[in-house]
């Protein structure tokens, strides 16, 4: 599904991705752990064709393409979704909107036709109510004043209605009570099959007792310094970060 | 003396006797055009005036157009359920009929004998009003609305065409409407124009409101292309008189509007929203003087511009509080979106005030589409061009939310997009 070899990327001139290796088959459900400013975020942007973020060496192969050939809408559609961190507010552009437009990005790429508009409208109102997100949310603005959690359950519910093939999805944990992490997990949950992979970042590994992945890498200063079976995060949970930084250096 | 100042004078010389003298009385027209030729002008060496194309004052032809078209009524849009409409053409009254009666009035001031014709207030002692009394000097005619009381109908729309072009002569359209105290009114006023037909015009409103009145005023100004659009608007409101005045401005190659609101009474609100749109070389200019002269008055301002290609866009909100205006709020949320390394937007909040009591919060901003939020589409899949005119559309939604008519807002949405929609389509090819 995606092979990331030897990237090297920069922002604003500084080089945040050093080197970095990263191997997810189809089907798999990998987590990205690491220190603050370690780069995940700026993986994550890279993946998803943020501008600004400039790749100065190594490939990405996705499904076999050039990833990185292609432009930030082309790798959407062709099924590369980003959970961000901190998703933006959009006061103005309607919630539902923004979903029956992503969707019919993807279908016009692919040659279909729209959508049903009541079709569609269902099947948002079956998701939302998996995701407990009143259904009063569609009507306003894009993350507009939405709480910090929210939001989050707002990413994984564009996520659930895109169906992607590979979903990024950066701390989209972090934020959440203890109810909604539940809700979110099982949300991605019904998602992981076996032509889909899923790469999470996080801090915790809570998340990974509700989505257990299959691989756990690490991400230090730029590049993946370890990578293990699910006990490496609860390793990480006890020993924290800092024999790894020492090791890596 | 300027030789358009020149030009001025000679031109009123020549047409003076055939000016009808119950729009306005000939010593007014001649006391107008004196103070013209004593202050000049615009000129866009004046800090009011340097976003105005003001090049067309010095070849216009000042003398009204007295042309006969009557073609351009074919095309207009259809009148909302319940107004009663008056349309002109060149600034003459067309069509919409006289209406008498205890509660309602409406008439057009070149029918009545000179006598009968009542002094009118809009002139000379406003600042900034030097278009005003051009209007002043030349006006063919002028629509008085008086409303007293509840026969009125459920809104009125005033509809200006253009129909000539600027060799033919400038058309000074003119309305004067006055709501008596606690009257409610909603007026739709649109401008157009015959598709390629350059018109100079040179409007000239004026709005009294009595006590606790109302007034929902919808602006449409949406010329054709090539049209060079002034206008003044003045209004003076009385004790806990609203105005909500929302302008949108679309059209013309250069428009510029002169708004004038005096708080004259206790409590007095004015609530301006207005959007404009400028692209190609097109610009959009406004000018908004709101005076605070008693109690607990308010002022509260949304302005939204956007501005493409080599358009211009620019919004001047000067708000001054007098010492008597105790109490009194004045908002202002004004903001640019630069679309274009070409385009240009100046918008300025400006505020006087001479006492200490008063609430004044103003944001001023332009900038260009927030790059989070552009990408945060692109990542959803949405492409480039849809997301940027969404980005755009949210940016104006804060007026066009305003229109609480639904089908004036259908209307307005499309003229935005469709003018949106050619300033994409200019910049793909
Ligand atoms: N525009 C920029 N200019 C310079 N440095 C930047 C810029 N943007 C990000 N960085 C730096 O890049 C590094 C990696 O940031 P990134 O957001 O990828 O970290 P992260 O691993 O996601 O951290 P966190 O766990 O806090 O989310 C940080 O040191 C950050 O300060
Ligand atoms: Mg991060």
């Amino acid at each position: 599904m995606l092979k990331i070899h030897n990237l090297h990327a920069t922002v604003d001139g500084k080089e945040i991705l050093k080197g970095l290796d990263l191997e997810v088959p189809t089907g798999e459900v990998h987590a990205v752990m690491g220190p603050n400013g370690s780069g995940k975020s700026t993986l994550a942007y890279v993946l998803a064709g943020r501008p600004g973020y400039l790749v100065t060496a190594g490939t990405i192969t996705y499904e076999g393409r050039d990833l990185l050939a292609l432009s930030p809408e082309d790798r959407a559609r062709a099924g590369v979704f980003l959970g961000f961190q901190y998703p933006v507010e959009i006061p103005g552009v309607n919630n539902v909107y923004l979903l029956k437009a992503a969707v019919n990005a993807v279908r016009k790429q692919r040659g279909e036709p729209e959508v049903d508009a009541f079709e569609f409208l269902s099947l948002v109102r079956e998701k939302m109510r998996l995701m407990r997100m009143d259904e009063s949310m569609l009507a306003r603005g894009v993350n507009e004043g939405f709480s910090g959690g929210e939001k989050k359950r707002n990413e994984i519910l564009q996520m659930l209605v895109l169906e992607p093939h590979l979903a990024v999805l950066d701390e989209t944990d972090s934020g959440l009570d203890i109810d909604a992490l539940k809700i979110v997990a099982q949300g991605v949950n019904t998602l992981r099959a076996p032509e889909r992979s899923l790469v999470l970042v996080t801090h915790y590994q809570r998340l990974l007792e509700h989505i257990v992945p299959d691989r756990v890498h690490v991400l230090v200063n730029g590049r993946i310094v370890r990578s293990g079976d699910r006990s490496l995060a609860v390793q990480l949970e006890q020993r924290g970060y800092d024999w790894l930084i020492s090791e890596a250096a | 003396m300027s030789a358009a100042v020149e030009q001025l004078r000679s031109e009123f010389d020549t047409v003076r006797a055939q000016l009808p003298g119950s729009v306005i009385a000939p010593e007014r027209r001649s006391r107008a055009i004196a103070a013209l030729c004593a202050q000049g002008l615009p000129s866009a060496r004046e800090e009011n005036w340097r976003y105005t194309n003001l090049r067309i004052l010095e070849r216009a032809r000042f003398a009204p157009v007295d042309a006969h078209a009557e073609a351009a009524l074919a095309q207009l849009p259809e009148t909302p359920a319940g107004f009663a409409r008056w349309v002109f053409v060149d600034g003459l009254l067309r069509s919409g009929t006289a209406a008498e009666d205890p509660g309602f009035s409406v008439r057009s001031r070149r029918s009545l004998p000179a006598a009968l014709a009542p002094a009118w207030p809009l002139g000379s002692d406003l600042p900034e009003a030097r278009l005003a009394l051009l209007n002043e000097a030349f006006a063919l005619d002028a629509l008085a609305i008086d409303v007293h009381g509840p026969a009125a109908p459920a809104g009125i729309e005033l509809v200006f065409v253009t129909a000539s072009t600027a060799q033919a002569g400038t058309s000074y359209p003119r309305v004067h409407l006055r709501l008596a105290a606690g009257v409610e009114l909603t007026v739709i006023e649109r401008h157009l124009g015959a598709p390629q037909t350059g018109s100079l015009v040179n409007g000239a409103m004026h709005v009294e409101l009595g006590e606790h009145a109302r007034l929902q005023h919808y602006r449409l100004q949406q010329s054709a292309a090539q049209t060079t659009w002034f206008d003044t608007l003045a209004a003076e409101l009385s004790a806990h008189a609203h105005y909500r005045l929302l302008s949108i401005g679309t059209g013309a190659q250069s428009a510029r509007s002169t708004v004038h609101v005096r708080l004259a009474g206790a409590a007095a609100h004015l609530e301006l929203s207005a959007a404009a749109l400028a692209d190609r070389q097109q610009s959009q200019d406004m000018y908004v003087l709101s005076e605070h002269l008693a109690p607990d008055t308010r002022t509260t301002e949304t302005f939204r511009g956007i501005a493409s290609g080599r358009g211009r866009v620019a919004f001047n909100g000067k708000i001054v509080v007098h010492p008597q205006a105790r109490g009194s709020d004045s908002r202002q949320s004004l903001r640019g979106l630069l679309d274009g390394p070409e385009a240009e937007i100046d918008v300025r909040p400006q505020l006087e005030i001479y006492t200490d009591e008063v609430r004044c919060s103003h944001g001023a901003t332009a900038g260009k589409l927030d790059e989070n939020m552009l990408f945060y589409l692109l990542a959803r899949g949405i492409g480039a061009p849809l997301a940027q005119q969404l980005l755009k559309w949210a940016f104006l939604e804060d007026v066009v939310a305003q229109i609480a008519r639904t089908e004036l807002r259908g209307e307005v949405e499309r003229a935005l997009s469709a003018q949106m929609n050619a300033a994409a389509m200019q910049e793909l090819c």
